[in-house]
């Protein structure tokens, strides 16, 4: 997870170097949409989303310590965008005027690493991406970053500038939650 | 050490995340502590219901552009800010040179001169409140994300 020179590279981007900017884009995208994802639960938005945030930090990146490690600080951007962006969804669902067309969450989507897929799992990812989909973003969050994408605990406390401490209590009411949304669907 | 710190250190248990001194502390505690066994039971049969699995990521295609995609907003916003001053500057002209030929002058009679004032003033009002709708319209939309 580590950048070579995080704060040399950040002190190019302050000087203009889009380049250099690339670099960070490139090494943070996947943990910046996975972050996204954990909070509007779209793929696509999160995508759009995450992108926007890169846009906001490069405006942004002269007021940014670079003795600091960069995805803290990006973090709080993504974050304030990804919680408008729910505002605004809210506030659009408020306004809409046919209710009962209104779509309901749409599960995140599952899949599992094996070639071998039956209808069994296929419903069962299914059910799983609900219960992803139900859980705060805040869990939501966390869950995704290491139980569907495997980030060790050092790795999601470097990213959310969180101690490790914070990151097991958190994985563990993320947990408790995850485990009681599928017992809602009927998964035990 | 109190029951509820061992809660969240049952996580680092389960996904093999303790120093060798905290996983002996831990089986000592599990030793001795049916609750958190049958909460450690009921996390591992979460973790083999979720074994292997993984959210959908996008395809290889939407990670090779998402630098161009940034690069791209970067130059558009630029562009953006540049047209607006561009755009400042061009009706401030506009401004000037219609209160500086048509209203101050005499030889035009004050009706026109006031028609002129009305008509450009309507023209700005329709102007900023359609453009005022079409936002609005565009932020509540719910259909936005259904393609055509």
């Amino acid at each position: 997870m580590n950048l070579t020179d995080e704060g040399s590279i950040i002190e190019r981007c302050k000087k203009g170097d889009r380049e250099a900017f690339a670099s960070i884009v490139q090494h943070y995208m996947k943990p910046a949409y996975y972050v996204a994802l954990g909070y509007v639960g779209r793929p696509e938005d999160a995508l759009d989303l995450s992108q926007d945030a890169f846009v906001n930090a490069f405006r942004h990146i002269k007021r940014f310590d670079s003795s600091r490690k960069f995805f803290p600080w990006f973090y709080s951007i993504l974050k304030n965008l990804c919680m408008n962006h729910i505002a605004r969804t809210r506030r659009r669902q408020e306004y809409s005027i046919d209710e009962m067309a209104e779509e309901g969450p749409v599960p995140i989507p599952v899949e599992t690493v094996d070639p071998e897929q039956n209808a069994l799992r296929r419903d069962l990812e299914a059910r799983v991406g609900q219960a992803l989909q139900r859980l705060r973003p805040k869990d939501r969050e966390i869950i995704i970053l290491q139980h569907f994408q495997d980030y060790s605990y050092q790795e999601i406390a470097d990213l959310l500038g969180i101690p490790i401490g914070t990151v097991m209590s958190r994985l563990y009411g993320a947990r408790q939650a995850m485990r009681r949304e599928l017992e809602r669907l009927g998964v035990r | 050490m109190p029951e509820d710190t061992y809660k969240p250190l049952l996580m680092g248990y389960l996904d093999a995340e303790l120093t060798e001194i905290e996983v002996l502390r831990m089986e000592q505690h599990l030793e001795q502590c049916p609750e958190c066994r049958r909460e450690l039971g009921e996390f591992r049969k979460l973790k083999e219901v979720t074994q292997n699995m993984r959210v959908v990521t996008p395809d290889a295609r939407s990670w090779e552009e998402y630098w161009s995609h940034v690069y791209n907003r970067l130059e558009r916003r630029i562009g953006w800010i540049l047209m607006s001053l561009g755009a400042i500057l061009v009706a401030s002209y506009g401004v000037y040179s219609l209160v500086a030929r048509f209203l101050l002058r005499s030889d035009i009679p004050l009706v026109v001169r006031l028609g002129i004032v009305a008509l450009v003033a309507g023209f700005c009002t329709l102007l900023i409140s359609v453009l005022r709708e079409r936002i609005f319209m565009a932020r509540m939309d719910k259909y936005e994300r259904i393609k055509r």
